[in-house]
């Protein structure tokens, strides 16, 4: 049993070809949206074709970072052995969060207090190193 | 087409839930030992054998913590049947209702006449094995933190009391009658009866989410068997016919990048189903609501349209009990009940199987006629339930 204590590093994303472009544009410290050319519609996450007209011609096209939290959580308890990694931050937000041009990303409130994370509050972009070259896009108050 | 009246549920079976087998020393039971139990029970109870399924239906509903892409043919292989036609329940908590209708269908277009749906899982004791998530979770929830649906269910119930306004008083008395009703039902797994004050004092999971407001993971098997409506006079047990079916899957109330999470799919599984069965809401004696958390129960209920949306005082004022005018998860539900992975689903069937029956006990809706019964899986990206079912089950048609 000693084995399962060891220390389990955090999960981090498996780079695919669909989801490459968000990658690299993340650790260039860009935030990047698929945008289907034929509808105008966003594509959040990464598909291989549009999931509202079935256009393939999708555009990597930045956005601005901004946006407002949707949703959010204070994670109190681990579940799982694959997230064990998580388990020095308890507790941390993690939130949904509304950008500006309007999809909604998933990510951690980072840079403020967890009793001041509220609904509504206007956040922005900041990338963190999570592994070699992978950044995660995270959120902090603006 | 319509499925109301076509084949009715003619058997059940459940065994006891339990969290062993995670530890050394403890009573261990494998996941195929609790599928042939839950087997035998609803076999007994319809007066049928395992033989008279041969050359008939075998569903059986993939497991999160055990699965094989060839899980129904190992069922069938476990059970010592072999099948004419062999479904998957590949719709996690939703399969069970999903699967009333998709047996159903095979029933009324005349390829079998009975159908053997089955679920088990034990996590306790087979923790971990062959899981794999979808890709949106793998690569944009895990390397954030997401706690899985703990976390996800609570982004929608704090989305939730932020429209409404309710407070932990509204998810209190859903948890507190749920659990009144399971200090009635001996099958029940939590059956000390809870005060609003335990509920609103137990420890945060993930906030606003606390303890009572999650599903209990167990290990268990439940079945239940479904005939032709000739078939079903034939047998052991009143038939509880199903009436009216729906589902819908990968719902997005709203653009597909940011849906409305306070909207489910049942919106439209039920009314699909309450088109078919030709009732109206008044209709309705009971539910069982697919009830991973307390949340959940209440977006349905709003869903089905029993009320409208964030409907505060219709929560305030409705008496949720067995006797009151909406009972709501008359044994309990899977909270109090246990939810052995994908199989919890099948709980809420075997109740309104129970309930029209008049097998309720001291928890017997009176007079209950006609119930609804909803399965829920997958919380999909930024979203809610993915799959979603719903059917209306009636003891006539």
């Amino acid at each position: 049993m000693a084995d399962e204590r060891r220390e389990i590093p955090k999960p981090l994303p498996e780079i695919t070809p669909v989801t490459q472009p968000f990658w690299e544009a993340a650790a260039n410290g860009k935030l990047v949206m698929q945008r289907c050319r034929a509808c105008r519609s966003w594509v959040w996450c990464p598909r291989p074709a549009c999931v509202e007209c079935g256009s393939e011609k999708l555009e990597w096209t930045p956005v601005s970072g901004r946006g407002n939290v949707f949703a959010f959580t204070v994670i109190r308890e681990v579940v799982g052995r694959a997230l064990r990694g998580f388990e020095k931050d308890i507790p941390y937000v993690t939130a949904w969060i509304d950008l500006e041009e309007g999809p909604r990303i998933c990510s951690n409130i980072v840079g403020c207090p967890i009793e001041k994370v509220a609904i509504g509050m206007p956040v922005e972009v900041v990338f963190e190193e999570a592994g070699p070259g992978i950044f995660l896009p995270k959120f902090r108050p603006r | 087409m319509s499925l109301r009246g076509k084949a009715a549920i003619v058997g059940v079976g459940e065994t006891p839930v339990d969290r062993l087998g995670g530890k050394p020393g403890e009573p261990r039971k494998v996941t195929a030992e609790y599928l042939a139990w839950a087997v035998r029970l609803a076999l007994e109870d319809a007066g049928l054998t395992k033989k008279d399924f041969d050359g008939q239906g075998l569903a059986a509903i993939y497991t999160t913590n055990h699965s094989q892409p060839f899980w129904p043919e190992e069922v069938a292989n476990i059970l010592g049947i072999t099948p004419a036609v062999s479904l998957g329940g590949g719709n996690g908590g939703a399969s069970a209702v999903s699967l009333l209708g998709q047996a159903a269908a095979m029933i009324d277009a005349g390829v079998v006449d009975l159908v053997l749906v089955v679920a088990a899982a034990a996590p306790f004791s087979e923790h971990g094995r062959n899981r794999a998530e979808p890709a949106d979770t793998r690569d944009f929830e895990m390397p954030f933190g997401v706690m899985g649906p703990n976390c996800k269910i609570s982004f929608v119930m704090s989305r939730y009391m932020h429209e409404s306004g309710m407070t932990t008083d509204h998810f209190g008395k859903i948890a507190v009658t749920t659990r009144y009703h399971a200090s009635l039902n001996p099958d029940a797994y939590l059956r000390k009866p809870l005060t609003l004050e335990e509920y609103k004092s137990a420890r945060l999971i993930s906030d606003p989410i606390r303890l009572y407001d999650c599903v209990l993971p167990a290990n268990g098997g439940k079945a239940y068997i479904m005939a032709s409506p000739e078939r079903a006079k034939t047998l052991r047990k009143p038939p509880v016919y199903l009436l009216g079916w729906g589902e819908c899957h990968n719902a997005s109330a709203g653009p597909r990048f940011r849906a409305n999470p306070l909207i489910t799919g049942i919106r439209e599984s039920g009314k699909a189903a309450f088109e078919m069965a030709g009732i109206s809401l008044s209709d309705i004696d009971f539910l069982a609501l697919y009830d991973d958390y307390v949340p959940i129960v209440m977006l349905q209920i709003e869903d089905l349209g029993f009320c409208k949306k964030n409907d505060k005082e219709f929560f305030e004022r409705t008496d949720f009990t067995f006797k009151g005018e909406l009972p709501i998860q008359t044994g309990g539900g899977m909270i109090n009940c246990g939810q052995p992975s994908t199989t919890g689903g099948m709980l809420h069937v075997i109740e309104a199987v129970r309930q029209l029956r008049g097998e309720g006990g001291a928890r017997q809706v009176a007079g209950a006629k006609v119930g609804v019964v909803t399965g829920l899986g997958a919380v999909n990206y930024g979203k809610n339930f993915g799959c979603t079912a719903a059917a209306i089950l009636g003891k006539q048609y």
